[in-house]
């Protein structure tokens, strides 16, 4: 593993002490932020005031646990790397309909369940990874996006509250979103990084200034103790059959936003990485599990690694493991301090919508780049296109989706789960048809290379690739058949193999005649302009050095050379 | 191959569209060979509308750099970008050449 140059300190190094703590506390106010969501389910369950501290205090911890657990890497358990995990807007619509039906004992036990699901996914996800192209991955996020944008919406507007909302909730929320847009947009450093907590804290002191804080509220804050072991007060727990296929689904888009962000992780640390180690994305899935399954027993909503952490110790350059250990003992303080639960506890209901809402826009559009990183063709395209549109039928419809018979309309029960659904089933339908390996003959009498590079686009989009890799490929194929035209003597037809799976792409030209030189050293510039020998020459490197592996081999006549590409 | 030009000032743009290999090289060599032989001394080649080019069309473009030294004209390139500019870097070609981000830069660089 090579460090890469923008990384101060990597996953293996100890930064000094002042550095590790100022990380983890950087880290530990951004976590904080997605207390939002176990609050959402807790206000919806109708949990009393001090029980929501001390669930809210539970979640701090669990929030520790979770990247502590990422952060192993001996044992299964684990993926070794700094990959922090919040609760996650994917789990919020089946907390919530849970919390309706049966509570938080319901929420906390369908939670474990969905935390099972996602250990068995951990140990299968390698052999099951063909059904879940990039596209189903990234048509996941896009729904998580608009269910918590939905929520977020519901919060922020008091749709459906008992109470109906006002001019001043509705100043609430536009102070708190105009702050967040404002700082994120404009905001430079900190200001930019805490944008979210700063429109959070704006929120409140509107709040305030509008009555929607009552000094009940801020006693309460006053009154909590500075320091307390939090009780398990608001433990229970449930399950009912019916919300299975509910949680089922957001645990399988955890794992596969899991999977994503693992990769991720492996990459920006690694300056050679070449393709996924599946040891390490199956140790965290598995530490993704258990956290999610900690979280039920615990008595609060399911936890996904984070994306945006992610990308924050790229950007910061510390992705050192321990700085993991610092954001858990951080939480660990705030959990040990029920004024910070309290303080979350009384967040008005403006205040706590704003954020699902503002950051349901960046996971959705974080979706859309996952599905237009690859090419397209029109089996993707309808994959996609009918998913998700069917997916927002429900939010369109749901009076129709109602009234379905029950066991159809646990696979309606939201936009995500139905549109995650009829992905996976289109995209297995789909796959008929749909071969790994392609193969094309062209006469080099009549060659026309440009017919050679649609082969792969065509192939390329039915094969789902990425378009940088096709359009290298889709080089080597027409400078390589070029030149053996032109220099090679071919008789007979070029014959062409092309074969992919999601880490490599191999082209193949199979001929009679000479073999292809591929020179590994770049001819002068005098020997490129003397004749047609230097061209081709220059031709051999330029193929040599666009691929990712090259081989040529002559035998009985026949000359074969291979381009390899790491996807 | 479609390669229009248009002149600006004393300097002549050629825009290379479509692709240079082995059987539109010739053509492509030739048009800047011909412009500088007959007295262009700023010739600003724009590669934006390029989506292919072979080892035969970097052939090209030394042989008329070369052309250009010995009658003490300026050839530069522009709109180098995406695949076609990482073909360049492959094949040490950014170094031997003048290039800039578009035709106003290069030509700008010109005067």
């Amino acid at each position: 593993m090579k460090r890469p140059v923008n990384i101060l300190y990597g996953v293996d190094d100890s930064p000094p002490p002042l550095v590790t703590i100022l990380s983890g506390i950087q880290f530990s106010g951004l976590l904080s932020i997605y207390l939002v969501y176990p609050l959402a389910v807790a206000r919806e369950a109708g949990v009393p005031g001090a029980m929501t501290s001390d669930l809210l205090s539970f979640s701090l911890l669990l929030m520790g646990l979770a990247v502590n657990l990422q952060a192993l890497r001996r044992g299964p358990v684990g993926c070794g790397y700094l990959c922090p995990a919040v609760f996650t807007a994917g789990y919020l619509p089946a907390a919530l309909l849970a919390a309706r039906q049966g509570g938080m004992p319901l929420v906390a036990g369908m939670t474990a369940f969905a935390g099972l699901i996602e250990i068995a996914l951990s140990r299968l996800m390698r052999h099951l990874r063909a059904l879940f192209p990039p596209e189903i991955a990234g048509l996941v996020v896009m729904l998580v996006g608009i269910t918590a944008a939905e929520n977020g919406l519901r919060f922020a507007l008091g749709i459906g509250a008992s109470q109906p909302i006002g001019s001043p909730d509705l100043l609430v929320a536009g102070g708190c979103l105009a702050t967040m847009a404002a700082l994120t947009v404009w905001g430079k450093g900190p200001l930019r990084l805490f944008g979210v907590l700063i429109g959070m804290a704006a929120g409140y002191g509107t709040a305030a200034v509008v009555g929607r804080l009552t000094p009940s509220d801020i006693q309460s804050v006053v009154a909590a103790p500075l320091a307390r072991l939090p009780t398990g007060g608001h433990l229970g727990w449930s399950f009912d059959p019916a919300l299975m296929v509910a949680f089922a689904i957001p645990a399988l888009a955890a794992s596969l936003r899991a999977m994503a962000d693992i990769t991720t992780c492996q990459k920006i640390n690694d300056a050679e990485w070449v393709r996924p180690d599946m040891r390490s994305i199956s140790g965290g899935l598995l530490a993704d599990g258990l956290s999610t399954v900690a979280c039920g027993l615990l008595g609060s909503v399911g936890l996904n690694t984070h994306t945006n952490s992610v990308g924050l110790t790229n950007a910061t350059g510390i992705t050192s493991r321990r700085v993991a250990w610092a954001i858990g003992g951080v939480l660990a303080l705030l959990a040990l301090s029920p004024k910070v639960a309290a303080v979350f506890a009384i967040m008005p209901r403006p205040v706590m919508g704003v954020p699902l809402f503002f950051l349901a826009s960046f996971t959705f559009v974080n979706g859309l780049q996952i599905v237009t990183s690859r090419m397209v063709d029109a089996r993707r395209i309808l994959v996609v296109g009918m998913a998700f549109m069917s997916g927002l039928a429900v939010e369109f419809f749901p009076a129709y989706f109602a009234g379905l018979p029950a066991r159809i309309r646990a696979f309606a029960s939201g936009s995500l789960v139905l549109g995650t659904v009829l992905a996976i089933a289109l995209n297995l339908i789909f796959r008929l048809g749909v071969r790994r390996i392609q193969k094309l003959t062209l006469d080099p009498a009549a060659l026309d290379p440009k017919r050679a590079e649609e082969f792969l686009e065509e192939q390329g989009a039915t094969w789902g690739a990425r378009r940088d890799v096709i359009d290298r490929a889709a080089f080597n194929l027409a400078q390589g058949l070029e030149t053996i035209a032109e220099g090679c003597s071919p008789r007979g037809a070029l014959e062409i193999e092309a074969s992919f799976d999601e880490f490599n792409l191999d082209v193949r030209v199979s001929y009679v005649g000479a073999p292809l030189e591929l020179p590994d050293v770049r001819p002068t510039n005098e020997e490129i302009m003397a004749s047609e020998e230097g061209q081709r020459r220059l031709a051999g490197f330029l193929l040599r050095r666009h691929a990712d592996r090259v081989q040529s081999w002559h035998r009985d006549g026949r000359s074969t050379v291979l381009f390899h590409f790491d996807h | 191959m479609d390669l229009p030009e248009e002149r600006i000032g004393d300097a002549v743009v050629l825009d290379a569209r479509g692709r240079i290999d082995s059987t539109t090289a010739k053509e492509f060599g030739d048009r800047m060979i011909g412009l500088i032989e007959s007295g262009c001394r700023h010739l600003v080649v724009d590669f934006k509308n390029l989506v292919y080019i072979s080892s035969a069309g970097f052939r090209a473009l030394l042989l008329a750099a070369r052309k250009a030294d010995e009658t003490e004209s300026a050839l530069v390139l522009c709109g180098i970008t995406g695949k076609i500019r990482q073909l360049f870097e492959i094949g040490g070609f950014t170094d031997l050449f003048r290039i800039y981000p578009s035709r106003e830069d290069g030509l700008s660089a010109l005067r």
